[in-house]
């Protein structure tokens, strides 16, 4: 597999630290480089990488090595801690009743996610009722309708009818309710302002708890700026990242957090409702590097 | 040497070359497919003769340009001209991950052919994902072409056959089969897209990725070609991302041909890939 072959290539980089015994700095520049490549070829945003990648070698060549830890240990903890400073915490989001609107480009999974959600606060114990805002997409009520009869969770839709405005205010005072309200809303990019003008409608009638961006795990470059037109349209509470049961490394939310100062929340692994997990930033850092377990391996070094 | 003249070194071409690499990337061109290109480039400039004075940047770009056209003009492949001359119907099934416009894509070119004057049968051959059916049924009624359904969870080679031999019985000029997204990693759902393909063989078929798409556009395409050979490729969502340097990932690695870009959500948001003005535009002119 791909990530295997990057997590060599990266290990055998560090492994010279080891053998040159200090750190130099064409030791430092060697093993920068092919951090670069790890976190370019993850579609980490091209100015954050070169951002980040000038910061530790700084870092690296000037901070002394603990005593008791390796030149490798250290450039590690480094390369570690620059991430953690970029990701923090995994989006709290608490078990009480809230609104949550979801918002994302096309096909990024936000129906899906909807449904996942809905069936993962259900396992908690509280009842969500769902809303669907997407009067754009053919199918888009059929498709969340299906969903939430499946899961038996409360739906409300107006099928034909394009007031996605109107849908939003009614279906949350219909449900009002249930303890988790979540209103899917149709795809958009930063582009179409029509329909940006639309989400901030809808934002402003739904006033959601929680604004969350769904991001697919192989998105690129475009990360950045998409995340942070939705941003400054209406504010993002936090990421999920979809699709991660592929190869995809999901970079791409590395730079929409950075971009916006928000965190992630949940990862997408499957189709089924069932395939949502919780963020773990140290999994998705071993991920992003293509390397093992990253906590092991320092404390391996 | 004549006077006028010197060798570029590998020394000269090192810092032009890096920020092309770099912009490359910026417009989403795999890393590893960039890195190919730049040293392809690299090898073929290092020890060349050039007049003096002539700017090095220029040069560099000139040939990564040239190199990108090369990538994107190989195996060119009209589809309209290819559908005019075959045998009817011509089956052509549409395939990718989950979400790039696989479904949106058939509509669109159901639309073009049917404004070419032929006629259309759409396959739902998605019968997995939630609405999937309503969807392209609710496309297929938009444009007037006939759709081909069964239950949901149903059998999608089912469908997909059903809609062929519907087509041969009423003499219907062109299938489009549907086909549920899929990661190129879930072994079971490749295996079935490979069965689609031996019970109702297509003439084509299209791989569907999105403009958006990062690095694992190498990926995938390399892997979904390799289970079941693809013609050619739809690169969507270009009107979100101008760039589009996916479309040179998929093609460098499948070496098939980008055969339209789609460009929005509206029927007509679809245009016939033109090497020529793909490279321009990635070059901001
Ligand atoms: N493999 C996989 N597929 C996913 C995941 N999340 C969503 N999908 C699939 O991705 C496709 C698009 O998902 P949707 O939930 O419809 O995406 P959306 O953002 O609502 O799309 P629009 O409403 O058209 O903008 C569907 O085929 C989903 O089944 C995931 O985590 N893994
Ligand atoms: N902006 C834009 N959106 C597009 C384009 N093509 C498709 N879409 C949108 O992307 C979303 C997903 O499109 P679909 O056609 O359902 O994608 P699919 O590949 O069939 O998805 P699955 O069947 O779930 O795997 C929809 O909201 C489409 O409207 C395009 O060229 N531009
Ligand atoms: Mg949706
Ligand atoms: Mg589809």
């Amino acid at each position: 597999m791909v990530m295997d072959k990057l997590g060599n290539s990266l290990q055998d980089a560090l492994k010279k630290i080891v053998k040159s015994g200090r750190i130099d700095e064409r030791t430092v520049n060697e093993v920068v480089k092919d951090i670069q490549r790890a976190l370019l070829q993850s579609d980490v945003n091209v100015k954050l990488v070169m951002q980040m990648s000038k910061h530790i070698k700084e870092r690296a060549l000037k901070e002394e090595v603990p005593s008791g830890m390796s030149p490798r240990e250290h450039v590690i903890r480094i390369v570690y801690q620059e991430l953690i400073n970029i990701i923090g915490k995994s989006t709290d989001i608490p078990l009480k009743p809230q609104t949550i609107m979801m918002i994302g480009l096309q096909g990024s999974g936000k129906t899906t996610t909807t449904s996942k959600l809905a069936r993962y606060f259900q396992r908690k114990g509280l009842k969500p009722g769902v809303v669907c805002a997407d009067t754009f997409r053919p199918g888009a009520y059929q498709q969340l309708k299906t969903l939430c009869t499946k899961l038996n969770v409360a739906f409300y839709g107006e099928e034909g009818n394009p007031d996605a405005v109107g849908i939003v205010e009614r279906g949350l005072k219909e449900l009002e309710k249930n303890d988790i309200l979540i209103v899917d809303t149709a795809g958009r990019h930063s582009l179409e302002s029509d329909l940006i003008t639309e989400m901030e409608e809808i934002h402003a009638v739904a006033k959601p708890d929680y604004k969350l961006l769904v991001l697919d795990g192989a998105i690129g470059q475009q990360a950045s700026e998409q995340a942070r037109a939705f941003n400054e349209s209406i504010g993002i509470s936090g990421v999920v990242i979809s699709k991660l049961d592929g190869t995809a490394k999901g970079g791409g939310a590395l730079s929409a957090v950075s971009e916006t100062n928000s965190s992630i929340a949940f990862i997408g692994i499957g189709e089924t409702p069932d395939d949502l997990e919780r963020f773990e930033a140290d999994r998705f850092i071993s991920r992003l590097l293509g390397m093992g377990d990253i906590k092991s391996l320092i404390e391996k070094a | 040497v004549f006077e006028r003249e010197f060798i570029l070194e590998e020394d000269d071409l090192e810092e032009p070359l890096w920020d092309l690499e770099m912009a490359l990337l910026e417009s989403d061109i795999a890393l590893s497919v960039s890195e190919a290109i730049v040293n392809s480039v690299k090898s073929q400039l290092v020890g060349t003769r050039r007049r003096i004075g002539s700017n090095t940047g220029n040069i560099v770009e000139d040939a990564l340009k040239n190199a990108i056209y090369d990538v994107m003009s190989a195996n060119v492949f009209d589809l309209d001209e290819y559908v005019e001359k075959a045998e009817k119907p011509v089956h052509i099934v549409f395939i990718g991950i989950n979400g790039t416009g696989k479904t949106t894509s058939i509509a669109k070119l159901s639309k073009r052919f049917k404004d070419q004057g032929m006629s259309v049968v759409v396959a739902a051959g998605d019968t997995f994902r939630a609405g999937a059916i309503d969807q392209l049924a609710i496309h297929a009624d938009n444009i007037g072409v006939k759709i081909i359904k069964h239950q949901e969870q149903g059998d999608p080679a089912a469908v997909i056959y059903d809609a062929m031999q519907h087509a041969k019985a009423h003499n219907v000029d062109v299938v489009l089969s549907d086909t549920a997204g899929r990661m190129h990693t879930n072994i079971n759902l490749m295996e079935q897209l490979k069965k689609v393909c031996r019970v109702a063989p297509p003439d084509l078929i299209i791989f569907v990725d999105e403009a958006v798409a990062g690095n694992d556009a190498v990926e995938r395409a390399a892997q979904f070609n390799d289970a079941v050979p693809i013609s050619g490729s739809i690169l969507t969502k270009t009107d979100a991302d101008s760039k589009g340097g996916a479309a040179i990932s998929i093609a460098y690695i499948t070496g098939k041909p980008i055969l339209f870009l789609g460009m929005g959500q509206g029927y007509d948001d679809i245009r016939k890939f033109d090497p020529q003005w793909f490279v321009d535009q990635l070059f901001g002119e």
